[in-house]
């Protein structure tokens, strides 16, 4: 395996990028996805791996400078631990061989020589200019066969300027084990990054895009609505304190002592490589119509329901016929499932008429690791959730 | 609506500038003022921004002639794809960022996005007179060497979402292209994502322009001149 250094997203890889396969990071134009590479050059070189990286649109002094702050690359070049083919080869190439056929196999042959004379593990490729002078086959017909003797991974990286056409045709021909592409939502400029999981070959795993930020020369994945709801008194204030490592709430006191959310709860937490944002919505009725608002754009809701109180099943039952609801992946905990209770899951499917492929989990919300259980699971489902 | 005015007598007086969204090609050859009319168009009025690719001239070079031309340096960002080819070390910053080559048109995007982003933030500079949205001037200078890099269809593609992402921002796209070094066809499918073109030619007693694609407007040649970075029609 070698590593994305993207800790969510290695976790949906099954821990990375199996030896011997090939992946390809698709970026559309002006999204910051070359951190996806470099990132995992990074990484392969953190392994102690031998790596080639073919950079035909820079110099390898330009190309080295790219990492500051992220890896020094310079002393790896000198030690050989990494071979970069930079613009000199493709120059070279292009000015000695005039055919299309004879550039091809100047550069198969280039590869492939530097991997056996380097003992290569892992190939980066920057295709765009192998593309644009070879032509898609003959660009993917010079990337290391992935049949060697010695099993080379090969990761490419490019632009994609074609949209979803051209991944169509890398996932029907079959050229990559592994597709990722990167996005940016944009409106008036930029508001979010996310990568969509295209293709695995080694893994069942349905089409699913996750938000990311960049920052720090890393990327974080991060969920940034998970929904909290339920009937008043239910325990989602609680949930969502135990849940986040900071957050805010906006309650006011009732005149029998107790305390009711006005607005919402509002937590953060990083959890298994994800930077997550979790929002408890009012109870009360009288909020309902500011909860539209609140569920739009989340990812998922979890539904907390009082394991004592089999009556406000009818109000959790309204509070799923939201729109933008049923369309979202759902959890049910039922809370204070340490007090004396006679729910059972039976009656609470029924009751909320749950699909079979919705958990029900008995939880305090007191404890840390219950909700925490809880939040994973909802992570888990997020990322693999068709959106 | 904001328009964006361009110095243009002709076009500021009838139309009050240029909408936002339009996109500029200067058809200019070699050795003639084409390059110093893009930045006399490019140049940033009170509560603008300009953002200007270069491919020609390092960013040091372009400031140096900002300073002279009374640019508003302050509010004009830089994109160097020329820089690092000889100084591989240089270092970002808000107002100049670097990419490795003109070929690298996957740094261009991600520059070109992550500086809209800042100016959008308002991190790029203090703006007492800031508008929303922030009107921004972008000047390729110039197609001709990225075209020299890029096969055209590439180029094409890769305009095609820039001007679509100028027009989502209100902003407006300048362009320059030698049109001696390049074919009809080239011309023509460039032409196919511009508003307005204007074309340069040089005779022996001067520089002259002529606009096309702005309605009631003469298309006439007309003698111009750059002075102190300004734009002067001589008619």
């Amino acid at each position: 395996m070698i590593r994305t250094g993207i800790t969510g997203l290695d976790e949906m890889l099954g821990s990375g990028i199996p030896r011997g396969t090939r992946a390809v990071f698709s970026l559309e134009p002006g999204v910051e996805g070359r951190l996806f590479m470099y990132r995992t050059i990074a990484t392969v070189l953190t392994d102690k791996k031998k790596i080639l990286i073919i950079a035909p649109h820079s110099s390898g002094k330009a190309f080295c400078s790219e990492f500051p702050g992220l890896l020094e690359l310079v002393d790896p070049v000198r030690a050989g631990d990494v071979v970069i083919l930079d613009s000199r080869a493709r120059d070279s190439i292009n000015f000695q061989e005039k055919k299309l056929q004879s550039r091809k196999k100047a550069w198969k042959t280039l590869i492939q020589e530097t991997i056996d004379t380097h003992a290569i593990d892992v190939v980066f490729v920057y295709f765009d200019l192998l593309y644009e002078d070879l032509g898609l086959d003959g660009a993917l017909g010079v990337l290391p066969s992935t049949h060697q003797k010695k099993k080379i991974t090969t990761v490419v990286e490019h632009l994609n300027l074609e949209g979803d056409s051209l991944i169509a045709r890398f996932a029907s021909g079959k050229h990559f084990d592994l597709i990722i592409s990167v996005h940016s939502a944009f409106t008036l400029v930029p508001f979010f990054n996310f990568f969509t999981l295209e293709y695995v070959s080694w893994s069942e795993m349905p089409r699913r895009s996750i938000p990311y930020s960049t920052g720090n020369r890393s990327v974080s994945l991060y969920i940034p609505k998970i929904i909290i709801m339920g009937p008043a008194s239910s325990g989602k204030s609680t949930f969502v304190s135990n849940a986040s490592e900071r957050g805010i709430s906006v309650d006011r006191g009732d005149p029998d002592g107790s305390r009711t959310t006005v607005a919402m709860d509002l937590g953060w937490l990083h959890f298994r490589g994800f930077d997550i944002t979790i929002f408890g919505t009012p109870g009360q009725p009288r909020f309902d119509p500011i909860l539209p608002q609140l569920v739009k754009n989340a990812m998922g809701i979890i539904l907390i329901i009082d394991a004592t109180r089999p009556d406000s099943l009818i109000r959790a039952r309204e509070l799923l016929t939201l729109p933008h609801a049923a369309k979202l992946p759902l959890i049910v905990a039922v809370n204070k499932s340490d007090l004396p209770h006679q729910m059972d899951e039976v009656m609470i499917r029924e009751s909320l008429r749950l699909r079979d492929d919705v958990p029900v989990f008995f939880i305090s919300s007191l404890k840390r690791s219950d909700v925490h259980f809880v939040i994973e699971t909802m992570v888990d489902r997020i990322t693999r959730h068709p959106y | 609506m904001y328009t964006y005015v361009t110095g243009i007598s002709l076009i500021d007086q009838v139309k009050e500038g240029i909408p936002p969204g339009s996109n500029i090609l200067i058809l200019a050859p070699s050795m003639s003022s084409g390059e110093l009319l893009g930045y006399a168009l490019a140049k940033p009025r009170t509560g603008e921004y300009a953002l200007i690719l270069t491919t020609v001239k390092r960013a040091v070079d372009l400031l140096d002639y900002f300073s002279h031309e009374q640019f508003d340096r302050k509010h004009t960002g830089i994109i160097d794809s020329v820089t690092k080819l000889s100084t591989p070390d240089i270092v970002d910053n808000t107002q100049v960022t670097f990419v490795s080559s003109p070929s690298d048109l996957t740094g261009i995007g991600i520059k070109f996005s992550s500086m809209v982003e800042s100016i959008f933030n308002g991190e790029f500079a203090d703006a007492d007179d800031a508008l929303f949205p922030p009107p921004v001037r972008f000047y390729i200078d110039s197609l001709t060497t990225l075209l020299m890099y890029r096969k055209l269809e590439v180029l094409y593609q890769f305009l095609h979402v820039i001007t679509a992402k100028l027009k989502k921002m209100e902003a407006v796209g300048i362009y320059i292209l030698n049109n001696e070094s390049f074919d009809e066809k080239t011309l023509s499918l460039m032409k196919q994502l511009m508003n307005v073109v204007i074309e340069v030619k040089t005779e022996q007693h001067g520089e002259f322009l002529r606009i096309r694609g702005v309605i009631g407007i003469s298309q006439e040649w007309m003698p111009f001149r750059i002075q102190q970075g300004n734009l002067e029609l001589m008619a």
